[in-house]
């Protein structure tokens, strides 16, 4: 209750809750606010902005561009937060394990932490969603495969910290099994930094996705706002509008994401937003 | 610490990185051969196929060519031998040693990185130490909304947007390309015209690094600020400017140094974007080609060559990290 | 056009058509063209690739025997004059005089061989079965070479332009693994112009080859071809005026519009006519409903091809009737029309017994997108809209070009769209999309959804050994009629891509084959 009470009088981080509540509120309500499919191709081509009924003006095929970045706002949302959650499952795996056996379990699953820093990770993405053709699936599955070191490193980095104190040692006296110390004792008090980068790892994945989107290697049968600028990118001369407000939405969800995320991080654990990489 | 002592340690510590350097490039060989070979897609069948007929034969003589009709173990370890030896294969597309390849591209995508890369750390700790001398100011605020708002932009649409400005709109500056082809200019005009066309990418890749520096190193002043051993400074009388550059600048890079050798590769995966934004001829436009073309060699190659240059650049860092920070100690690496 | 006429000018003696090496005296010399090529080609050998790209570069240092006019006629290339024996077994070619490669070495009858018989049967899929009809092929002196035909091909005059037959040095080439000689890297042909410098993902520059046989060509001193992978990119360059030409997908066809009127360019359609670009939404006949030839009218009707000209295509293309195109040879409107009609397609599907399913959906099937470019990520959202007005659910994959060859050559997909060059002859381009021994599992641009008639294998094979040409077009008109009937693809239209240039260039378009040219012609006013 404390902690609910110390974030509501943090005000970039209720600023970010309002603004990604309002994206809640578009991403939910799209279907009602715009009927239509955003593939609909019911105007003109570059319909300037006001024009037809069209606020934020019509795209190359006649669509509305308002419709692709309200229904897109799911698309994103779904990503991000679908992709946070599978590099979380990764990361505080191989994190916990790691943190908890040391050693040369440790050595090893750090090694291949490492590795999958070194490689570029906007490039490995780029490779596997090639690869296994883009869709919604391997499009999350990749985004959680390429943004689930820091996770691990940050609950390796807790469990470590965590693994000596009392109530731990007192728990192995007891006798108590291995899952159950870790998913029982440890887990619970390093949660709140875990969950802290998750949230920001949801806007980490958001600029990802609308980056391979926006390279042609999205779900093609998504309208999500990467896919909506690159389409947009060869008519800027045209159409400024097709990539200026997708590019806004992109802005501001994850601006509203990451000033949430730090104000939790401020108010839960202010250790940690720091060190965030 | 004497001098013979720390050079032997670096010495050490340079051996130790190359040690590690060979085993993270067969293990980095393997992943990407396993990976890209288990991909759908036959290459023998992009190269004939594109030519609008394709006859059985001629696939076959391009499998046996590029070794496709090989066991993949045998593939395998034909491949890890010559990329010890710095043979990384033959294009099959290009048709050309993807050595070659990745060499005549790495100029370009060095160039952009590293100016991003030194641009965004010079700009980014100056800005961000600035901003942390005077936390609380009305500066500080403005300069921690924009560096939130550069670190919520998407890189590539920041570069469209400054297409959109500086070249669609005002005409200022070119909006694509490295240099002026056959101007037929002078080495200087050249080197001020690769310059002029370099401004906007270099923004758009250096933005958000720019941001994470900016943001780490305000932080980083702001705690280092508060520790014991700056207020015992201040107690002792030491003029003000002193306390800061000998102290808090130092001890405050030291996580902002450790980030941006975490970001090297980051920044590399940066610039595939901004190329393909920019038709910047680098590694990084060559990366998204070989990609759509399925061209094994050359994706294997420069995802080496890419992983090699991160471990550098780690490594540079790590020395740097020591160099600001003497308190570190080897093991702590 | 008139068709005795025709066979008459293929039959006869043609020892002096003057065409082609008409000279205005007087044109300037000099001058540099700047355009572009994109994607950047892998080689510029186009003995070794025939992508696009390789070939509008390629076609600038490589020549072969003959051009094709805008009607499809021959043309002298290098070969000054040639003959057909009245039997169509045997074809001498006569050369021009003094012909030399970029390396200053002659090129005489021998290359022709050589380069014919040895270089493309194994490196030029195209030429492969071209020549495969060969019997012999020799030299009887520096200056003619003679084929002679295991039996009658009528469009045997057809398969000698610089895409589909470019020359090589033999001096180089001979007793060498072709492909990787390292002397591809230099591009020794005998076109006008020859390979200076190649700056990769930046520029290749052509030189004028002061060696070159037409007296007076090249006009140009050098061309430029720049590598703009972007198409913003392409377009603003051509608009500063950084090129001053741009031919195929070089601008996106919703910029044409816009430099149709701007005033120094000029923009033109005409230079395709031999490869007549036609395009289809390709259906795996193996696999239901496609398997049901109700389902793939119905599709026929379900296809705004107006309305898809008009936004994906933005009117640079020409509704498609049926298999060949209305550019090439033995085309025939008179077939089986389909208006687009959501009520008719309903009524096919009904009648064919695929009704809604509780969801409303009638069927759900997976459209692999081509990875060739944006129009075509496009087309795939347009015909997905239109299908959905029947309940037809279309579900784009997305996939590289590896994915895309390597699924579709192999039949494991159910629609994607695709695009063919009609190489001015049915023979040649149409009948290998429709006839069943080209079902090559594994081989892309073949029979590849698996349609087969007996009657159609028949009459195309007839059309191509016959020599009367009222015989061919009786022949074509059936085939074309049969296949109108059962759909095996969905033609939807004839993509008529521009040539936009600056108006100080003149010549840029003189034959069928327009931007793949040698450009000897070209000069600057």
């Amino acid at each position: 209750m404390d902690a609910v009470k110390a974030f509501l009088r943090h005000p970039s981080g209720m600023a970010g809750f309002v603004l990604l509540i309002i994206v809640l509120i578009v991403a939910i309500t799209a279907p009602v606010l715009f009927p239509v499919s955003p593939w609909e191709m019911s105007g003109t081509p570059f319909t300037p902005p006001g024009e037809d009924g069209m606020w934020l003006g019509g795209d190359t095929l006649g669509r509305d561009v308002a419709a692709g970045v309200a229904h897109g706002a799911r698309v994103s949302l779904l990503i991000g937060i679908a992709s946070a959650l599978a590099a979380m499952t990764i990361g505080v795996m191989i994190g916990a394990i790691s943190g908890y056996f040391g050693g040369k379990v440790d050595l090893v699953l750090m090694r291949v932490t490492e590795l999958f820093q070194t490689v570029p990770a906007f490039i490995l993405a780029i490779l596997l969603v090639a690869t296994f053709s883009p869709s919604l699936l391997t499009i999350i599955l990749t985004i959680g495969a390429v943004s689930w070191p820091p996770l691990a490193r940050l609950t390796r980095a807790e469990f470590l910290r965590l693994r000596g104190r009392e109530f731990v040692e007192a728990a192995l006296c007891q006798g108590e099994s291995t899952a159950r110390i870790v998913l029982g004792h440890i887990l619970p008090n390093a949660i709140s930094p875990i969950l802290v980068v998750v949230s920001l790892t949801v806007a980490t994945a958001i600029l990802l996705e609308s980056a391979l989107s926006f390279m042609g290697l999205g779900d093609p049968n998504l309208m999500s706002w990467g896919f909506m600028i690159g389409a947009g990118r060869t008519v800027i001369r045209q159409a400024w509008w097709m990539s200026v407000f997708p590019g806004l939405a992109i802005l501001v969800t994850v601006l509203a994401i990451n000033l949430f995320g730090e104000g939790l991080s401020d108010v839960l654990n202010p250790r940690v937003s720091r060190r965030r990489a | 610490m004497t001098g013979t002592r720390s050079t032997a340690r670096i010495g050490l510590l340079v051996a130790a990185w190359i040690v590690r350097l060979v085993a993270i490039i067969l293990v980095i060989a393997t992943f990407n051969f396993v990976l890209v070979r288990a991909a759908p897609g036959d290459p023998a069948m992009v190269m004939a196929g594109q030519s609008g007929a394709a006859d059985p034969k001629i696939l076959d003589d391009l499998r046996k060519e590029y070794g496709l009709d090989k066991p993949y173990l045998v593939q395998l370890g034909t491949h890890l031998a010559r990329v010890l030896t710095l043979d990384l294969g033959y294009s099959y597309r290009q048709r050309r040693p993807v050595l070659d390849l990745i060499l005549e591209r790495l100029p370009a995508t060095l160039l952009l990185t590293l100016t991003a890369f030194c641009l965004a750390l010079l700009i980014g700790t100056t800005l961000g130490a600035l901003a942390g001398l005077v936390a609380g100011s009305i500066a500080d605020t403005v300069f921690t909304v924009l560096s939130l708002l550069l670190y919520a932009t998407p890189v590539f649409w920041l570069g469209l947007m400054l297409v959109l400005v500086f070249s669609v709109t005002l005409g200022w500056l070119p909006p694509f390309g490295y240099e002026t082809i056959n101007a037929k200019h002078t080495a200087i005009e050249r080197i001020f015209d690769i310059m002029k066309h370099m401004i906007m990418p270099v923004i758009s890749l250096a933005a958000i690094y720019l941001a994470i520096y900016a943001r780490l190193m305000r932080s980083s002043i702001i705690e280092v600020s508060h520790q014991d051993f700056i207020k015992t400074a201040r107690a002792k009388g030491l003029a003000r400017p002193r306390i800061v550059v000998s102290h808090m600048l130092r001890n405050a890079l030291v996580p902002v140094v450790t980030v941006a050798g975490m970001q090297a590769g980051a920044l590399v995966g940066g610039a595939v974007v901004i190329e393909t934004v920019f038709a910047w001829p680098g590694l990084g436009r060559l990366t998204f080609e070989a990609v759509l073309q399925r061209d094994y060699p050359v994706l294997l190659g420069i995802f080496l060559i890419l992983s090699v240059i991160v471990i550098a650049l780690n490594l540079v860092t790590d020395l740097i990290y020591r160099l600001i920070d003497p308190r570190m100690t080897t093991e702590a690496a | 056009m008139n068709r005795r006429e025709f066979t008459a000018a293929m039959l006869a003696a043609s020892a002096a058509i003057p065409l082609g090496i008409t000279r205005a005296a007087g044109q300037p010399k000099g001058g540099t063209l700047n355009t572009i090529i994109q994607p950047e080609p892998p080689i510029l050998v186009t003995a070794f690739n025939q992508q696009q790209p390789t070939l509008t570069l390629g076609g600038k240092i490589y020549e072969s025997l003959l051009k094709y006019g805008a009607d499809l006629k021959p043309l002298p290339g290098m070969a000054q004059s040639w003959e057909v024996s009245p039997d169509g077994l045997t074809y001498t070619f006569k050369l021009f005089p003094g012909i030399t490669f970029h390396d200053g070495k002659p090129m005489t009858s021998e290359d022709v061989v050589f380069s014919c018989m040895k270089v493309l049967t194994e490196t030029h899929p195209r030429a492969r079965q071209n020549f495969a009809r060969v019997a012999s092929a020799e030299a009887p002196d520096p200056l003619t070479v003679v084929f002679k035909l295991k039996q009658p091909f009528a469009p045997f005059l057809g398969c000698f332009d610089c895409t589909s037959a470019p020359i090589v040095p033999k001096h180089i080439y001979e007793g060498t693994e072709f492909r990787k000689n390292p002397m591809n890297d230099k591009a020794i042909g005998t076109g006008p112009f020859k390979l200076k410098e190649w700056v990769r993902g930046s520029h290749v520059h052509l030189v004028r080859h002061d060696g070159y046989y037409r007296k007076d060509q090249p006009y140009l001193d050098e061309i430029i071809y720049r590598i703009i992978p972007d198409s913003a990119s392409r377009a603003l360059a051509l608009e500063n005026g950084t090129v001053q030409l741009v031919q195929w997908s070089d601008v996106e066809f919703f910029d044409v519009q816009r430099f149709k009127s701007q005033k120094n360019l000029a923009y033109t359609t005409k230079g395709y006519e031999y490869f007549a670009p036609h395009q289809w939404l390709e259906m795996n006949n193996r696999v239901a409903p496609m398997n049901d030839k109700r389902f793939r009218q119905a599709v026929m009707h379900l296809i705004d091809r107006d309305a898809m000209n008009k936004r994906v295509y933005f009117g640079n293309a020409k509704v498609a009737t049926g298999p060949i195109s209305s550019k090439t040879k033995f085309y025939d409107p008179k077939v089986k029309r389909y208006d687009f009609s959501v009520e008719k397609a309903i009524t096919l599907l009904d009648e064919m017994g695929l009704k809604p399913g509780a969801n409303g959906k009638r069927a759900e099937i997976k459209y692999l997108v081509p990875p060739y470019g944006e129009v075509y990520q496009r087309a795939g959202e347009f015909f997905r809209q239109s299908f959905s007005k029947a309940g037809i659910d279309l579900v784009l994959v997305g996939t590289d070009m590896a994915g895309w060859a390597d699924k579709v050559g192999n039949w494991d997909y159910e629609m994607t769209q695709n695009l063919l060059y009609q190489l001015g002859d049915p023979a040649l381009g149409v009948a290998r999309t429709y006839i069943s021994s080209n079902i090559k599992k594994g081989i892309l641009f073949s029979n590849t959804q698996g349609y087969s008639n007996p009657e159609v294998d028949r009459l195309f094979e007839e059309a191509a050994v016959a020599l009367d040409e009222a015989k061919r077009q009786e022949l074509y008109s059936k085939v074309q009629q049969i296949l109108v009937e059962e759909v095996p693809v969905a033609w939807t239209l004839e993509l008529e891509y521009p040539i936009i240039y600056d108006k100080a260039f003149k010549e840029i378009v003189t034959t069928g084959i327009g931007s793949h040219e040698t450009f000897g012609s070209v000069y600057k006013s």
